[in-house]
């Protein structure tokens, strides 16, 4: 409760100081807001991603990556990824099966006798 | 945008789901993409790193990597990619260990076109793979390194085998199911074979914030190299050689581009502002008025940055009324140089 009351806070003052100062002294047109979003959208996504990033970074903490790890990782992801990990974690694939187990193996050495899937002909 | 689950499945709830999907299979496996007609291929020179545990992931990516000239182990990446949790990799996280190595990650059109045209160009393709079936996602990180038209099956670094040939349907069927999600990784100042100039400019860009300014100056040099009269490219190289401060090369770009696309903005704007920075405001404003004749019908966000960049040039101009100096002519010369 506590922790989300100061994010709203930061969230909050970050806006003001984003909005306020922003566009003062953008005089140069930089590529990615030329080809990817205007200034404003990035500042409100890279605002959107300081949640995103604690939650992310959590998120990484919980599933035993250490916090140090946890901290370089999240730094290395976009406002865009951020945003995307923070919701969607649960659902994304991640990669790095080399064996299989339990009920599943069973349907799978059908499917794999008809040809459908490759999960033991080796990895 | 529909993301492929993976969530434990628990053995009651399994059984109608399977029966579903291999009805689904059955039918998908028919309309598979038939097999290309290109060379046989091998890469021999993509290292192999061998998978341990469940860990994929970074022995894919340190394969990629290491090929693009990067000095990587896999232990260094388990620490920057893999989930103890999750027994695996994110895709997102692999892109972002790429970055953080100083090598764009290029994710490639989801087809089977774009990743053959990529080993005919000599590039080792990450994929993602489902192994299993779409209700009980096995998913799996490889490497694809080549292609043999006569057998009709791929060529993979995959997990413990440093050759791993998997026909063609079965192949594809799996990465099907990884939703055709493909990666490459090049070294610097090279791009995808497959990739065409519109995304290769937003590409570079969407990653410029997290590299190097070397690194993107180099992706930039490389496609003005390729497509040496495309706007955006201009326009984003330009910018790179701003920023790295080679200000004489960055002013014959934005000179080049402003002589085919008069009402290119942006371009005005940026090089309005080096002008400005290089000491020269008369010239700076004699670029940036076109642009402030036109305001009325522009973004407010353009508009402002061309209102912010004239106002500072006239600020500049009342403090030196002086012409600007002789060195001025040659950031304006539209000679080629």
């Amino acid at each position: 409760m506590f922790t989300s009351r100061v994010l709203i806070f930061l969230q909050v003052l970050v806006f003001t100081i984003v909005s306020t100062v922003g566009t003062a002294h953008a005089a140069v047109i930089s590529n990615s807001d030329h080809f990817v979003q205007t200034e404003r959208q990035q500042q409100l996504a890279k605002v959107e991603s300081l949640f995103a990033r604690d939650v992310v970074q959590q998120q990484l903490v919980t599933l035993g990556v250490s916090p140090a790890d946890a901290m370089a990782r999240a730094a290395a992801l976009s406002p865009a990824e951020l945003t995307m990990l923070a919701q969607h974690m649960d659902e994304l694939p991640a990669g790095g099966i080399l064996g299989v187990l339990g009920v599943v193996l069973v349907v799978l050495i059908v499917l794999e006798l008809l040809d459908v899937t490759n999960v033991f002909s080796g990895l | 945008m529909t993301l492929p689950t993976c969530s434990p499945v628990c053995s009651s709830r399994l059984r109608p789901f399977l029966w579903l999907a291999l009805a689904l299979l059955a039918g998908c496996t028919a309309t598979l993409p038939p097999a290309p007609d290109i060379p046989a291929t091998e890469l021999s020179a993509v290292p192999f790193f061998a998978q341990e545990d469940y860990q994929c992931g970074p022995a894919a990516l340190a394969t990629v990597l290491s090929w693009s000239g990067v000095t990587i182990t896999t232990d260094e990446l388990n620490r920057q990619v893999y989930l103890p949790g999750r027994e695996g990799s994110l895709q997102l996280e692999l892109v972002a260990a790429s970055r953080r190595a100083q090598r764009l990650p290029f994710i490639l059109t989801a087809t089977p076109q774009a990743l053959f045209t990529e080993l005919a160009a000599g590039h080792p393709v990450l994929v993602l793979q489902n192994l299993a079936i779409s209700a009980l996602p096995q998913w799996h990180y490889a490497v694809v390194v080549g292609y043999d038209p006569q057998r009709q099956r791929v060529l993979l670094r995959s997990g413990t085998q440093e050759r791993r040939w998997e026909s063609y349907t079965r192949f594809m069927a799996s990465w099907r199911r990884g939703a055709y999600w493909a990666m490459a990784i090049l070294p610097p100042g090279q791009l995808p074979a497959s990739i065409s100039a519109d995304s290769a400019a937003i590409e570079i860009a969407r990653n410029e914030p997290l590299l190097a300014p070397d690194t993107t100056l180099q992706a930039w040099e490389g496609a003005l190299a390729r497509w040496p009269d495309h706007p955006d490219i201009v326009f984003g190289t330009a910018n790179a050689r701003r920023q790295a401060d080679a200000l004489p090369s960055a002013a014959h770009l934005y000179n080049r581009l402003l002589e085919h696309n008069p009402a290119h903005l942006a371009a005005r704007n940026n090089f309005a502002d080096l002008l400005l920075h290089a000491g020269c405001p008369h010239a700076a404003q004699a670029i940036i008025a076109p642009a402030l004749a036109t305001t009325a019908n522009l973004p407010p966000a353009i508009a402002a940055t061309l209102g912010s960049t004239a106002a500072d040039i006239t600020r500049r101009q009342t403090v030196t009324a002086a012409a600007d100096p002789d060195s001025c002519l040659s950031l304006t010369d539209t000679a080629p140089r």
